[in-house]
């Protein structure tokens, strides 16, 4: 092999639509050990995050993918004509938490924890692909369960679920609100 | 996670949240995503220890804010409704005497406590994870840039056989109409009308479904025509595409389909 891994795994990732994982890597670069893979990665990684780059590589989704840098946001959206990205309504973020700390969930167990009913908040979701029927609970009715979806993780850059904030991150915020009250 | 609710009442905060709007005096219930919203707020506002809530002052302070509301929108007034109802339940379940002092899992308000404190958690959550959108939507992924070409402005949708089914009947309904004399024709086959429709389909990469209905000579070759492209888009070896409902449909090989042995 000629040319250095790091430059191959830059080009995979390049033509990659989704996180090109660690061992589709490996598939395709026979023989290479997974250590040199990852070094090669990792390198990649803090090289496009220096200032002179507009693009760069990110680990999201449980891979790698090539993102924009955050500050050419406004010129991205010029080209593509694209007034603003919507950010999800907060009824939709809440439900969208509810399912992301609760799953496998139903719609009564969301719109339990909400108080209030979450099922045009689940239907936007769905539209958006952030989360995804998984099957039927056995129970009157058999309701239908959702989960998040891969595209959830991509959307807030997450790895995976196990980087959603943590019980203690949650009581922090919940300290300094009392905090504040104080 | 309150903030949002509070703000608005910032410089009154003994007067609920309230304005005068076109339709009169109204009560923003709006701003609170729900009952345990309006709860949560009540509480904070009130310095109140979440797990020793006076009942019948909190009762009070939430029936005044639906007292306010001139507004009535039943499915959002069931839900406010709904949290009054349990108020006053566990009042009352408060009030019965009993014999003996109530143990702490036997506090009535502990249904409701538990419900507020795992709300409050996902509030706490959703303020951390609008941190995480607020970055990430910046930063353009390849898999959320839409192609810059003017044509994907529509955005086509793959049909279901019933919407090819739906398109045939239409065809067909215009072609009694031409008043066309059918002219009894050759048998076609489905198998020769299969390597005529795929090989048209490599020839060509993609097919106008109408137009290469009306190009078919009778009823009878349209008809298997239609049961062919039906056959390819069950199999999977062909797509079928509509940019827009009404439109015509187009259809063309599945890229990761060529192998097509067993129609040849």
């Amino acid at each position: 092999m000629n040319s250095p891994i790091k430059n191959i795994v830059e080009s995979l990732i390049f033509v990659s639509q989704e996180p090109l994982t660690l061992e589709r890597i490996q598939a395709v670069l026979e023989g290479v050990p997974a250590a040199d893979i990852q070094a090669a990665v990792d390198e990649l990684v803090a090289d496009t995050a220096t200032d002179g780059r507009g693009v760069q590589v990110v680990h999201v989704g449980g891979g790698w993918l090539f993102s924009t840098k955050p500050a050419f946001d406004r010129e991205i959206r010029r080209l593509l004509q694209i007034e603003r990205k919507n950010r999800l309504s907060s009824a939709g973020l809440e439900t969208l938490a509810a399912i992301a700390y609760r799953q496998p969930v139903t719609q009564a167990e969301i719109s339990g924890i909400r108080g209030v009913d979450s099922t045009s908040s689940l239907k936007t979701l769905l539209e958006k692909s952030l989360i995804k029927i998984v099957g039927r609970k056995k129970a009157p009715g058999s309701p239908l369960v959702y989960r998040t979806s891969d595209e959830f993780l991509l959307y807030l850059g997450l790895n995976s679920l196990d980087e959603l904030p943590s019980e203690e991150e949650i009581a922090k915020i919940l300290q300094e609100e009392k905090a504040a009250d104080a | 996670m309150t903030e949002g609710a509070a703000i608005p009442l910032e410089p009154t905060p003994d007067v609920p949240p309230c304005a005068e709007t076109p339709e009169g005096y109204q009560v923003r219930l709006d701003v609170f995503e729900g009952p345990l919203d309006l709860l949560l707020f009540l509480i904070r506002k009130k310095k109140i220890d979440i797990h020793d809530i006076p009942i019948a002052a909190i009762t009070r302070d939430y029936l005044d804010y639906l007292d306010h509301k001139t507004k009535i929108n039943l499915d959002r007034e069931a839900e406010f409704l709904f949290v009054a109802a349990l108020l006053i339940y566990i009042k009352s379940q408060m009030l019965l005497p009993r014999e003996t002092d109530l143990a702490e899992h036997e506090d009535p308000r502990l249904v409701l406590v538990n419900r507020l404190l795992e709300y409050q958690k996902i509030k706490a959550a959703c303020s951390l994870l609008r941190e995480r959108e607020d970055g990430q939507i910046l930063q353009w992924k390849r898999n959320f840039i839409p192609s810059l070409h003017g044509e994907s402005e529509l955005e086509p949708v793959e049909l279901s056989l019933f919407d090819l089914a739906e398109s045939f009947f239409l065809m067909m309904k215009r072609r009694s109409a031409d008043e066309t004399r059918v002219i009894r024709g050759r048998d076609v086959s489905i198998e020769v009308k299969m390597k005529e429709l795929v090989g048209l389909l490599r020839e060509r990469h993609m097919i106008d479904f109408l137009e290469y209905f009306e190009a078919n000579a009778s009823l009878e070759e349209a008809l298997v025509s239609f049961f062919c492209i039906l056959e390819l888009v069950k199999s999977r070896v062909a797509v079928a595409v509509q940019d827009e409902l009404f439109q015509t449909i187009r259809v063309w090989l599945r890229k990761d389909a060529h192998r097509m042995d067993h129609h040849e």
